[in-house]
């Protein structure tokens, strides 16, 4: 009992930590191309978090993710756009929207296991990519919404800027995290946890495990539309190719670089793949002159095969353990006189 | 007054009738034994009571319900909890934590509850860990309470199992073979054990090798041989039935 406490409160001074770090450093990084990755990975992590529990926590894996963040991000950008709703109203539509879709479509695809379920989550995140683009009076088709997409405003307070949309971001990134492990830390949480240890003794003490995989797919797209809302208010203009099949692999890649069953796992996963995405844009071409887009996929490729050989805890993990077996060589030296 | 009834249970895997024909009943209180030789169909009669697979032919009634085609967790929440004879321990949990997902069907905070754990949420959760440790402290694991499942020795994790399972609070409970591996001592707390959850109302049906333990505690014992019931009686009556000691103790050189 005692220690249960005792890890609760843990948690809860990382967390608070944690928050601070965040909201000090927009007043130490004055230039905006750092804040800007900065505001990304916030909006990432949102989603991360969402698919980490999917992955982590149920066991599950989604090549789609991309989608569900398309569809909030198209949602908030045409009900705002062409239809003035406020965009507050529009990111709950689409967040309920979202999560709706992907309750009904789990429903089907959670009947397939590990390579078919991933299959069937990425032919759905394809359809959706297809739908995208060719709806062109909705969606504007490759182009893009034609009409500019409003900032988000808070009473008058209207984030229109890096520096103020950062904070915004960050506050819901947190939120997304405590809200988290919230779940994880529930009879819910449990239950996916069971499900992950032993499907088979998770259902014989009634643990409905087909619903509870149901019920965390549609919580996790509701995480990636929230997500895409905060991005196509961020950026003013959406159009197809940030929803795409590339995205969906880069979600999955940030999940597993930080390592799936820690709330922790996220950011760290989504900073680290972040930054690498950015200098390798600044200095592929430089290295290599002639390389296109793809050269994306195949690092992606690259880092996925080391981590699963290597660290199949994901990096969080293995660096904790890290610095626990330090911590414990440093013990040992100072007991020994 | 009978809680469980199994007619004409039958389940063929391919050309392997694993079990065949098998019929019997449990009264509320008892403790009933199932034994036979490796490969006799006991497990598999475990699995289909519990919903594991859908038996080839035969019904199953728990308390005058049909449950023959009932999905495994559907099963639970009417009250049949089990333990397994390949641990099935939450390896990626403590054991308070494996203990506690036993409580599942006790308690209903939904996924809205869990993303907002407002004030009943918490109080049900805290129910949770109370009751979860009783169930510890009465299979002896009190003190390990926080520690990794799988960290536990095989016999306390077989005891983890029991924990887990009557956190549910089965009417009727399924032990798979629960003293193998174990030492003298700790089959000795198994039997405590047992006969304090007899004592609390539960009905066990046990699979068991250990005879001796076996004849001690059962009330009725039914023996299955290549799949068949090939009697059914007290401990005596099957200690001194000459075709259960041909076909199944002679076999042990008894
Ligand atoms: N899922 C399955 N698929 C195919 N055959 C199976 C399956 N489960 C059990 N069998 C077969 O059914 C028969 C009965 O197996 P079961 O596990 O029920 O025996 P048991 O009485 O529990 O034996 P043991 O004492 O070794 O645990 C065996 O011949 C086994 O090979
Ligand atoms: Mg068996």
């Amino acid at each position: 009992m005692k220690d249960l406490l005792k890890q609760k409160r843990l948690r809860h001074a990382l967390i608070l930590l944690f928050t601070l770090i965040i909201f000090t450093l927009p007043f130490l990084i004055t230039n905006n191309y750092y804040l800007s990755v900065l505001v990304i990975i916030g909006i990432h992590t949102i989603v991360v978090v969402g698919l980490c529990l999917l992955m982590g926590y149920a066991g599950q894996i989604s090549l789609g993710h991309a989608a569900f963040y398309g569809l909030g991000a198209y949602t908030s950008g045409i009900l705002t756009s062409t239809y003035n709703v406020s965009p507050w109203l529009a990111l709950l539509a689409g967040a309920v929207g979202t999560g709706i879709i992907a309750y009904l479509i789990g429903i089907p695809i959670f009947r397939l296991k590990e390579h078919y379920l991933a299959l069937a989550t990425l032919g759905f995140g394809l359809i959706i990519h297809v739908i995208l683009m060719e709806e062109v009076e909705l969606t504007g088709g490759p182009s893009g919404l034609s009409k500019g997409i409003p900032y988000l405003s808070i009473g008058s307070l209207v984030l229109n800027n890096d520096f103020k949309f950062y904070f915004l971001v960050w506050i819901l990134a947190l939120l997304a995290l405590i809200l988290a492990n919230n779940v994880v830390h529930s009879r819910i949480g449990r239950a996916l946890r069971s499900i992950h240890g032993s499907e088979f003794a998770a259902q014989s003490l009634g643990v409905d495990t087909g619903r509870h995989k149901l019920q965390v797919f549609a919580l996790s797209a509701v995480y990636a539309s929230v997500a895409g809302s905060l991005y196509a208010h961020y950026i003013t203009f959406i159009s197809p190719s940030p929803f795409g099949l590339m995205t969906s692999i880069q979600f999955v890649v940030m999940a597993v670089v930080g390592g799936l069953a820690s709330i922790w796992g996220p950011i760290f996963g989504v900073s680290v793949i972040t930054i690498m995405a950015e200098s390798l844009k600044e200095f592929m071409p430089l290295l290599i002159p002639q390389a296109g887009g793809e050269y994306e996929i195949v690092v992606y490729g690259i880092i996925l095969v080391v981590i699963m050989i290597f660290m199949p805890d994901g990096l969080t993990a293995t660096l904790v353990k890290a610095y626990e077996g330090w911590r414990y060589r440093k013990e040992r030296a100072n007991e020994t006189p | 007054m009978k809680l469980l009834e199994v007619t004409q249970l039958t389940k063929t895997f391919g050309g392997v009738h694993a079990v065949s024909d098998v019929s019997f009943s449990v009264s509320k209180g008892e403790i009933v034994a199932v034994i036979g030789p490796n490969g006799a169909g006991k497990t598999t009669l475990f699995n289909l009571m519990t919903g594991v697979y859908p038996p080839t032919q035969g019904n199953i009634y728990f308390n005058d319900t049909d449950i023959t085609c009932l999905p495994t967790h559907k099963v639970a929440s009417l009250g049949i909890a089990r333990t397994f004879q390949n641990l099935q321990v939450f390896n990626n949990m403590t054991v308070l934590e494996n203990v506690m997902v036993g409580r599942h069907i006790r308690s209903r905070t939904g996924l809205l509850g869990a993303v907002f754990p407002l004030w009943p949420v918490q109080v049900e959760e805290s129910k949770i860990v109370e009751s979860s440790l009783e169930k510890l402290a009465l299979t002896g694991l009190a003190d390990k309470a926080m520690e990794q499942a799988n960290s536990l020795p095989y016999g306390q994790q077989k005891m983890l199992e029991i924990a887990r399972a009557i956190a549910l609070e089965p009417e009727l409970l399924l032990l798979d073979e629960p003293a193998a591996g174990l030492n003298s001592s700790e089959t000795r707390d198994l039997v405590d054990i047992i006969y304090t959850l007899r004592d609390q109302g539960i009905t066990i049906i046990l699979v068991e090798h250990d005879m001796e333990t076996v004849m001690e505690i059962t009330d009725r014992l039914v023996v299955l041989n290549f799949g068949n019931k090939l009697a059914e009686g007290t401990p005596y009556e099957i200690q001194n039935n000459q075709e259960v000691i041909t076909a199944y103790l002679g076999e042990e050189g008894l």
